[in-house]
């Protein structure tokens, strides 16, 4: 435990709910975007609103409504699932050196909330806050203030999709656009290549496997191919230092 | 509530809490470096271009170019996020472009 100075006083718990403002305004959308294709995709706003509860992770429950929908397995699911969301090892590994003191309740609890955007969030107020149990509340406030915002606004979605229940073909393109707008967002000159034989080993394997395998099998190769060319760049000295965490 | 829903729910609390979890468990603040980080960090643009790629380009078993309101709409989305960086507008407007060139194509 320790010491609290009088200037870091303010600095727990409703500092922290305070400062997921951002987050749960950007989520709003998002989550009742969820909400609303979770129901056209032939879900009850229940069970909407009981994947945001438990998963918290955007992308891959966009995905899983999608993969539900062309009737993939559950395995099948699970397994894309951790694929996707993988990259929360890192994040977490991040964020770890800030409680080297924490107990096994609060390291169960701030996992909990560790999404792409609490990560940011979190990464970038925690180093101001002077004392291990004040940047504790400081995140239990950030993570809870924005799963808060995504499981409410999921079922606001939900009810909404619930009550009307639209005819509109646009909709069998809703997750499609989701992605190429995160793709738009997220692709740059260091990923295109992984980007790049992705996309080619996909619509290959597609078509000459039957079945979902070729999401795993074009992914698992382009990461590792692209990560082999990296690390030949940074062995003949183009080295970088930048990271990007988002999907 | 769907037994298999509930089982998809499950499996996708499972893995994604314990990859937050896990580091949480067992470090003490060492990170991870080299060829395994890199791998994760390009996972999520390499499932992006899986998930999406062959949607646009493949229509029962083979590729279409010309009759795709799927491709076309899909450029056209990326084209219109690249000027309006917004969520919810651009998947408003996928999703117009889509109908709109499914009744022209179709």
């Amino acid at each position: 435990m320790k010491v609290t100075t009088s200037s870091d006083v303010n600095k727990g718990f409703t500092y922290g709910l305070h400062q997921s403002l951002t987050i749960a305004i950007g989520y709003a959308p998002v989550a009742v975007t969820f909400g609303l294709l979770a129901t056209q995709f032939g879900l009850t706003f229940w069970e909407a609103g009981l994947m945001s509860f438990f998963v918290f992770a955007g992308a891959s429950q966009f995905i899983a409504i999608e993969m539900i929908h062309q009737g993939a397995t559950v395995w099948m699911i699970g397994l894309t699932t951790f694929i996707v969301n993988v990259r929360h090892v890192l994040m977490s590994l991040s964020v770890v050196p800030f409680f080297p003191e924490r107990t096994l309740p609060w390291s169960l609890a701030l996992a909990q909330g560790l999404t792409d955007e609490t990560f940011v969030l979190n990464a970038r107020i925690l180093k101001d806050v002077v004392g291990e149990e004040n940047r504790r509340w400081v995140m239990l406030g950030i993570n809870l203030g924005s799963f808060t915002s995504w499981f409410v606004f999921t079922m606001i979605g939900g009810l909404i999709g619930k009550w009307l229940p639209l005819e509109f073909s646009g909709f069998q393109f809703a997750l499609l656009a989701l992605f190429i707008i995160l793709t738009a967002t997220s692709l740059t000159k260091k990923n295109a290549l992984t980007y790049v034989l992705a996309a080619m080993l996909a619509v290959a394997l597609k078509l000459l496997i039957p079945g979902k395998i070729y999401l795993i099998l074009s992914v698992a190769l382009a990461a590792g191919i692209g990560a082999w060319w990296r690390q030949r760049q940074r062995d003949t000295g183009i080295e970088s230092k930048h990271t990007d965490y988002r999907a | 509530m769907n037994i298999h829903l509930l089982q998809t729910v499950i499996l996708m609390t499972l893995v994604t809490y314990g990859a937050r979890v896990l580091p949480f468990l067992l470090f003490k603040g060492n990170n991870v470096q080299g060829y395994i980080r890199d791998f994760i960090e390009l996972v999520p643009i390499a499932l992006l271009a899986a998930l999406v790629i062959p949607e646009l380009v493949t229509e029962s078993g083979s590729i279409v170019i010309i009759h795709n309101p799927f491709l076309w709409a899909g450029l056209l989305t990326f084209l219109f996020t690249k000027y309006v960086p917004n969520l919810f507008l651009g998947i408003l407007f996928g999703m117009t472009a889509f109908w709109g060139l499914d009744k022209l194509l179709g």
